[in-house]
Order: C-alpha cells, then sequence, then structure tokens
C-alpha cells in the first residue's frame, strides 16, 4: 500500500477507553516525524489533539485504555465495526493496565472508599484488555507505548509489511546494551525474565529492575520466576506486586497472582 | 584457525618484571600506539570490561564471589589489579558487536543493497583470561574456519592486541580445567601478565606485543619472582580441580535425548537467555529491518539473539522447537555435543558466566551430570566354568524334593551334583536333559549349601516331564550358563527387582544375595506382578521378605476375586510409589515380554540411566554356548552373552519387532 499521494492517505483514529492519555502522547512526542506522519495518514480523530470528529470507517484505530465501564462495552464493538486494523496500545488497553487490580478486589468497597457518592460512578467489576472483547489486529504494549514501535507500525501499514516488533524478554535488550544484570549483581527486584521487550531495557538502563509494563512475553515462564524471587527471600506479597503492577491481569501473570493470592491469604 | 598473533616458542622464552606502580605505563603505551584499550573496571555491582583510560580505572583491591545466580564485588585485602575471574562481559561484545548494521537497501531512483565496510577499531584487550582465549579460537573456527565467512568478525579480530592475565584466583563456577581450556594462558596472547605480590612477570607472544613491552619500565625479574608466577597458577588449578567429567560427554548426550530431566529443567528455566548472551562463544543472531515510512531506504540490523528465543526455529506452519524443553536441549547439546561435530570443540570453555547470570540459579554441570551421567563400566565378574559343557556331555544330579509352586509350576531341589554348580551366580540358567526327551534351558531359582532349585513350568514336553519326576530321580545338567546379574552396578544406589510371572524364578537367587547384602545398598525392593493371586511364585518367601525390614516388596496382580486384599494393576503401577531419586536406581527386570517392554519405558521415562536396566531375555535354545544360532539377537547369543544384558548394550535391539 505503498503512498502515491494525499489522496489516499489511510483514515486513521485514535479512540480511549479507561486510561490516563499517555500512549496517546507517544504520539504527540514523535516530534520529529509528526510532519512526516499527517503527511502520510489522515489523522481524523484524535481527541488528545483535536476537537474535530469525523465519522468511520477508518483504515487504522488506535485504541487505549481497558474496558471498565458500562458503555464500554457497546463502542468497542461499534468501533471495531469501523476499524479496519486495530491496533491496541498501551498496557490498558492490552492487559487492562493498572485499573484490572480491582479485578482480584472488592469492587464495591473501592469505589465507596475513592468517591463521596459511589453511586454516581458507574463502572464494571473488573477492567479488562479490549482483546477479551473484539478482535485485535495489533498490539503496542507498555506503560506509555514506545514511540520507536508506534513509528515501525505506522510505516508498516505504509510499508505493507508486518511490524518488525520482537517478542523477546527485556533481559535480551539489556545484554544487548551492555547493563549488568541487577537481579544477580545486586539482588534488585526485577520482572525483566518474564516480560515483554520493547521499551530498550528503559528501568534497567537507570538502575531500577524492569516493572513489567510491557506485559508478559508469549510463553512467559512466570511460574518459575515468581519461585525464583521468593526463593531469593522475597515474601509472597511482594511478589505480587511486582507481578500485579501494570500487566497483572494478562496471562500467565494472572494465574501466578491468583496462586500468590492463595499464599497470602 | 586463529588469527591472531600467538606465540611463538621463543617469544615467550624471555620475561620481565614490571611493578604495579609502572601498570599505568602499559596502558599509556597500548594508546600511544593509537589503540583504545578494553580492560576491567568496576561498574554498576560488578567488574565489566570497557574502555580504560588510565590504570585508575582498574579494579585494584576488588574481588568477585560467584556462584549460580549470584556475582558480588567484595574488597580484597591487597591491591592486586587482576583479582578477580571473569566478569559479565565477554570479548565478543568487541569483535561480534551486540547490534551491527549489515545492509542498507535502496529503492529511490535506483534499487540495490549495500554492505557496509567494516572500520574495525584498533582495540587492546587487557585482562583476557585463558578460558578467554579459548573462546575467541572458538569463534575464529566458526566465523572464519568455514568457505563462508564473516568479514566484519575478521576485521575486528585482527585489529585486537591481546593482553592476556594468568589467573591468580577462581570461582566456584569456573570449570575451565575440565574444559582443557585454562586456567594457564599458554598460547593466543601478544603480552601476558602474571600478577604476583609486587608487580606483573611479562612475556611477550608476538612482535606487536614485544615492541609495546619494549617502551615499559621493566627489568629482569628475579627467580623468586618467575617462580612465584609459575606456582600461582598451580594453585589456581588446584583449586578448580577437575569437577565435571568431560570426557565422552558428546557422545553421552547424544543418547539422552529424551532423557525426562530436560523437561525438569526447563520448568525452572525463564528463557531470559542470559547464559546465552553472557557465553563467549554463543554466535546466534537476529536480523531485523528498520526503514523510512515508505520503505525507499532500509538498514538491516544484526542482533546478537539466542536460541532460547521463542520465535527462533519457527516457520510459517509452526514451530521445531515448540517446548520449553526443546530449547534447552538444543542449547547445551549444541554446547557440549553437537558443536563439536560441527567445528571440532566442545562449545563451552568452562568460564562459568551461564552459571553466575542465570537468575534460576541453574548450573550447566549438575543438567550434565544428572542428564549424561559417567557410568562407569562395570567388568563383568567371571563366570565359573561350566561343566560338561558340550551339547552331548551332562552331569548328573539327583532330584531330592518337589514342590508344587502354583497349578503349573513346581520347583525342582537337586542334590549330589557338581561343585561348580553351587558356585554359579544369580541370573545363570542350566541346560536340563532326561533320557529321551529334549535338553530345555532353565533358570537357577535358588542357590543352596548343598544343591540348587529349578523352578519349572510345564508347558513343553520336557519341562511337563520334569514337573512329574518323583525325589531319587536323577536328570542331566550341563551349566551353569550364561551372564549373571551384575549386583556390583546397584553399589551405593537403590537396588529395584521387578518381576513378572514366573519372572520371578531367575530373580530369587538375586533378591537373596541383595538381602544377604544390604548394607551396600542404598534401597532394595521388588515390584512383583502376576495375573491372579493363585499365579504367585514362592508366596512363602514374599511373606517372609515382606517381614524383615531389609527390603520393601510391592505386589499386585492383574486380576483377584472378592477375598485378595491387595493391589490390582499391572506392575507399573506400583513404579509411582517410588519415591527416590531415579537416576541412583539399579534395575533387574524380568517377566513376560510385554510387562518387561512396559517396565523399562516407564523406568527410562522417570530417569533410570538404561546402563542400570538389567532384564533377562528368553529366547529358543538348544545348544546353551552359542553354538547352534536359535537364540541369536542382534550381535549378541542370548545364551552366551546373556540371557542377563544391560539395556544400553542392547541399544535399538530391545524390544524391535522381528529381530
Amino acid at each position: 500500500m505503498a503512498s502515491t499521494g494525499k489522496a489516499v492517505r489511510p483514515r486513521v483514529a485514535v479512540a480511549k477507553f479507561a486510561s490516563c492519555d499517555g500512549c496517546q502522547l507517544t504520539l504527540l512526542d514523535l516530534e520529529d516525524q509528526l510532519l512526516e506522519i499527517v503527511s502520510r495518514f489522515d489523522v481524523v480523530e484524535f481527541p488528545e489533539a483535536t476537537s474535530h470528529h469525523s465519522p468511520g470507517p477508518y483504515d487504522v484505530v488506535f485504541v487505549e485504555g481497558s474496558i471498565s465501564a458500562p458503555e464500554h462495552l457497546d463502542q468497542i464493538k461499534a468501533l471495531r465495526k469501523q476499524a479496519r486494523v486495530l491496533v491496541t496500545i498501551g498496557a490498558c488497553a492490552t492487559a487492562g493496565g493498572i485499573q484490572a487490580l480491582r479485578n482480584w478486589a472488592d469492587h464495591d468497597a473501592y469505589r465507596a472508599a475513592v468517591y463521596e457518592h459511589p453511586e454516581w460512578v458507574e463502572s464494571l467489576a473488573m477492567a479488562t484488555a479490549v482483546s477479551d472483547h473484539v478482535k485485535v489486529d495489533a498490539e503496542l504494549r507498555g506503560c506509555p507505548i514506545d514511540g520507536g514501535q508506534l513509528l515501525e507500525l505506522l510505516t508498516s501499514v505504509l510499508v505493507g509489511r508486518r511490524p518488525q516488533i520482537r517478542e523477546e524478554v527485556v533481559c535480551r535488550e539489556c545484554k544487548r546494551k551492555g547493563i549488568v544484570c541487577m537481579v544477580v549483581a545486586s539482588g534488585e527486584a526485577c520482572m525483566g525474565p518474564v516480560t515483554n521487550s520493547g521499551c530498550n531495557a528503559l528501568c534497567p538502563t537507570y538502575g531500577r529492575g524492569c516493572y513489567g509494563c510491557f506485559g508478559p512475553r508469549t510463553g512467559a515462564n512466570a511460574k518459575s520466576w515468581s519461585a525464583g524471587l521468593m526463593r531469593s527471600g522475597r515474601p509472597p506479597e511482594e511478589v505480587w506486586r511486582l507481578f500485579a503492577g501494570f500487566t497483572g491481569y494478562a496471562e500467565p501473570f494472572r494465574s501466578v497472582l491468583t496462586e500468590l493470592g492463595k499464599a497470602k491469604g | 584457525m586463529i588469527t591472531n598473533p600467538v606465540a611463538s616458542p621463543t617469544a615467550v622464552a624471555r620475561q620481565w618484571f614490571l611493578a604495579r606502580s609502572d601498570l599505568d605505563a602499559l596502558i599509556q603505551a597500548l594508546r600511544k600506539a593509537g589503540r583504545t584499550v578494553i580492560g576491567p573496571t568496576v561498574r554498576d555491582g560488578a567488574i565489566v570490561n570497557d574502555e580504560i583510560q588510565s590504570a585508575a580505572d582498574l579494579p585494584a583491591g576488588v574481588r568477585d564471589e560467584q556462584s549460580a545466580g549470584q556475582y558480588r564485588l567484595a574488597e580484597r585485602a591487597d591491591e592486586r589489579v587482576f583479582g578477580y575471574t571473569v566478569g559479565p562481559t565477554p570479548w565478543k561484545r568487541f569483535t561480534f558487536p551486540p547490534i551491527l548494521p549489515i545492509a542498507t537497501a535502496h529503492r529511490s531512483g535506483s534499487f540495490g543493497f549495500e554492505q557496509p565496510k567494516t572500520v574495525a577499531p584498533q582495540l587492546a584487550f587487557l585482562g583476557v583470561r585463558a578460558c578467554e582465549i579459548a573462546a575467541l579460537g572458538m569463534q575464529d573456527r566458526v566465523f572464519l574456519g568455514s568457505p563462508f565467512t564473516d568479514e566484519d568478525f575478521r576485521a575486528r579480530r585482527k585489529a585486537a592486541l591481546i593482553v592476556a592475565v594468568q589467573c591468580t584466583t577462581s570461582s566456584s563456577t569456573c570449570f575451565c580445567s575440565s574444559m582443557g581450556t585454562g586456567p594457564e594462558v599458554r598460547t593466543g596472547y601478544d603480552i601476558l601478565l602474571t600478577e604476583i605480590d609486587e608487580g606483573f612477570v611479562i612475556q611477550a607472544g608476538s612482535p606487536a606485543g614485544a615492541a609495546i613491552v619494549a617502551h615499559l619500565p621493566t627489568r629482569q625479574p628475579t627467580h623468586a619472582e618467575t617462580g612465584a608466577a609459575v606456582d600461582v597458577v598451580e594453585a589456581v588449578r588446584t583449586q578448580i580441580g577437575e569437577t565435571l567429567p568431560i570426557a565422552g560427554i558428546d557422545q553421552r548426550l547424544k543418547r539422552q535425548l529424551d532423557n525426562p530431566r530436560w523437561g525438569v529443567v526447563a520448568e525452572r528455566c525463564v528463557e531470559c537467555g542470559n547464559c546465552t548472551m553472557s557465553c563467549p562463544t554463543c554466535f546466534c543472531t537476529s536480523v531485523t529491518e528498520r526503514s523510512d515510512m515508505e520503505g525507499r531506504i532500509s538498514v538491516t540490523e544484526r542482533l546478537w539473539d539466542s536460541c532460547f528465543d521463542i520465535n527462533f526455529a519457527k516457520v510459517a506452519g509452526g514451530d521445531f522447537r515448540a517446548r520449553p524443553r526443546d530449547r534447552y536441549r538444543q542449547w547445551l547439546t549444541h554446547k557440549f555435543s553437537s558443536w563439536m561435530d560441527q567445528f571440532g570443540s566442545f562449545g563451552c570453555v568452562g568460564c562459568g558466566r551461564c552459571i553466575t547470570w542465570c537468575p534460576v540459579r541453574i548450573d550447566v554441570r549438575e543438567e550434565l551430570q544428572a542428564i549424561a551421567p559417567v557410568i562407569q563400566p562395570i567388568e563383568r565378574p567371571v563366570a565359573v566354568e561350566p561343566v560338561a559343557a558340550s551339547p552331548g556331555s551332562y552331569s548328573i544330579a539327583r532330584l531330592a524334593s518337589v514342590r508344587e509352586e502354583t497349578g503349573d509350576t513346581t520347583t525342582l531341589s537337586l542334590t549330589d551334583l557338581d561343585p561348580a554348580f553351587l558356585s554359579g551366580r544369580p541370573g545363570q540358567f542350566v541346560m536340563v536333559a532326561l533320557p529321551a526327551f529334549p535338553a530345555v534351558p532353565i533358570s537357577i531359582s535358588r542357590f543352596r549349601a548343598n544343591g540348587i532349585d529349578l523352578t519349572i513350568r510345564a508347558v513343553g514336553a520336557t519341562s511337563t516331564a520334569l514337573a512329574n519326576l518323583h525325589p531319587g530321580a536323577k536328570v542331566g545338567l550341563r551349566g551353569p550358563l550364561g551372564t549373571f546379574w551384575p549386583i556390583e552396578d546397584a553399589y551405593g544406589r537403590h537396588a529395584m527387582v521387578v518381576a513378572g510371572g514366573v519372572g520371578l524364578a531367575p530373580l530369587r537367587g538375586l533378591v537373596e544375595a541383595l538381602v544377604a547384602n544390604r548394607d551396600r545398598f542404598e534401597s532394595v525392593s521388588l515390584y512383583y506382578g502376576s495375573r491372579t493371586p493363585e499365579d504367585q511364585l514362592f508366596s512363602d518367601d514374599l511373606v517372609a521378605w515382606s517381614a524383615s525390614k531389609a527390603i520393601d516388596v510391592a505386589v499386585t496382580v492383574d486380576r483377584a476375586g472378592p477375598e485378595w486384599k491387595g493391589r490390582v494393576g499391572v506392575v507399573t503401577t506400583l513404579f509411582d510409589m517410588m519415591s527416590c531419586d531415579c537416576s541412583k536406581i539399579t534395575a533387574f527386570v524380568v517377566g513376560p515380554e510385554r510387562m518387561m517392554q512396559a517396565s523399562v519405558q516407564s523406568l527410562i521415562s522417570k530417569g533410570v540411566p538404561t546402563e542400570r536396566i538389567n532384564v533377562s531375555l528368553e529366547r529358543h535354545m538348544e545348544c546353551g554356548i552359542g553354538l547352534c544360532g536359535h537364540c541369536q539377537t542382534g550381535p549378541y547369543f542370548v545364551c552366551k552373552d546373556g540371557p542377563v544384558f544391560r539395556l544400553s548394550e542392547l541399544g535399538d535391539l530391545y524390544a524391535r519387532e522381528g529381530i
């Protein structure tokens, strides 16, 4: 689908559900490429950038946020019908995000604790990933997503190839960068061995263990890693918090959390 | 093929001494020669290899403590600069970069692909250990040893000057001496340093190295100094020891592709690939494309990758190494087996990085020993010379008593026989003859002080005639014949006897020998299955063995009436009760063919080494001494080379149809 001019620019929409808008902002943060992006894509719907609205159908829809409120259920289905390619962006849309922590808790009690008038708040008891509700064509992970991966996805749409997004653990990026493994050298808690790469080992680069915001790598051995973290002296509560962060409701982190939940009672 | 200048015998003869306070002169000489010095320096809690400006960057007075999954720095009591082992940075980082642009392509205006030309930086590697020199050599063979070469690697390798250092300390993860790569640096260096109390004994290994050394404020070393330089390496060699029995591991692994341990270790492995990335010889890569938004210009980059990557062996239709155990096996067998086939050496130098940097603490040495242990071949003791061996000649024995075991099985107690029979061993058999009846092979089911027992199932003319004899009758005997149970194979191990039906007969003598020598074995157990309770042999013995504490007896039957209170099911169902480390079992198995096959299969799947599974084969025998050919099975005559075999001796022949 090589572009030959403005007439065939793919129509792009950005939509959001329960989220902080940080992933949408990643698009705006691509400052050096922004002019080229808008010259090649017709960005018709983008609440973070413009109040202008344009109805579908769209060639590409980027969806941010988790499905958290009753009205989301119909909205996402309607959006899917308007989208030729639907791409979920960020930990909320791809895994449920931090909102999904309520999936292990008493939703009504949480609501009552936070809001003065909980009866005014309409929300679902569970916050879930978009893929739990509609077919998703591609996903960009992270909290927030990586600008380079977003650009690669846009490029792949124009060139007509699969996006070159690697399915590998964060450790791989760490080692290529020459970062000393802090799990081994200082006993730091790190989710790198079970988390998908894409951030270019951002947190380890700054001396922090991985928070797992890109979510589980396909086939991640989360069970062994939770055992490994406990073997190095961490109590189940701490390991629970490590897995629960941003993407805890995505399997296999979810199963580990369910097991740990039993362990900590 | 080593492309780097290597030591020549004349060049190594000369030695110099450089004071520790003058070490910076070496670094500055290298820099003055136009080289960037890459050497050890402390960063992020580890001694990494990185650019060094001066001796002040080196880890003076720092040591490392390494074990599986753990690396910590600590202070040394002295100011030694190289008083650590190997850190997380393999030198391949500088000869085989983790990310390398290998092509650019364009289709705007013209169409084409271009390969960037390597401008290899002139580097000096400071502090290269013996294992690491071996690793560079291994990558030489991979990248430069075939008709297809990696020219980027060649250029970088050629541009690197090697300043090697003798190890003066070791970590618990080191196993270079097992792999034959260290700890002593012998070749492959331009300059070699051995650190002793006050400084360094220096040797040059190439003209380039000698030219650098010539610029240093050195003096002649004293005899004490050169002596100390030799002693310190020898001390490290002793410290490391040879912990991994490596000889033949490549062949041993080839026989263990189905070992269940692959699945066990894969349950722990998180496939982070830290082992392969920190390995100084691993060379797997993947390429990835980056392009402008329209794909007019693209760059192909080569990335360090890992065979633990879940997409590494994937094709459009599926994945050839879909399970974690497949990927773990791929890695370990490549390092220790197929690398040998491809490149003529192991793919491991014993640096121990894969052990230290494994976050789930997998130790390859433990896995290798568990998956492909060295089984010391135990010589079979020589059997007693048989009596009346030739097929026409028999020794006479007298029937002392007859005991009916089951409806169709009878035990004959023979006496007044040649003493050679009493010296036979459990598992051996005799050829038994009556006038006018063809001789039949019968296993010896008990050795008594003054005779032997034969337990006979009346299935043919001779066996029926034998079963109908009365005390006082005479029979002809030849024997004892064949191989016997290698009871010594079970010393210090769990001795496990598995019997089905009349298969208990050739095992009874073994069980009695095991009980008599009980303290030589970790445990002794008997698993016995028969069709019905009525088909059980040696009921009195079973009761007596059960009552003794010497042996665990588990009995089952295929089917039984309501009066049976024991277990029902095939004998393999009893194996689930086993709680010991199955790799420490020595098994002895006899029974009907199908029962033996099922038992053997179950034992293998539980991890019992095939060298430690003994079976006794039943075949058509007439002569009993390997002359008539009836019992031939592959290369063996079962009567002479068997009937007892280690399963590993039979290999693929065992249970193969039509052999």
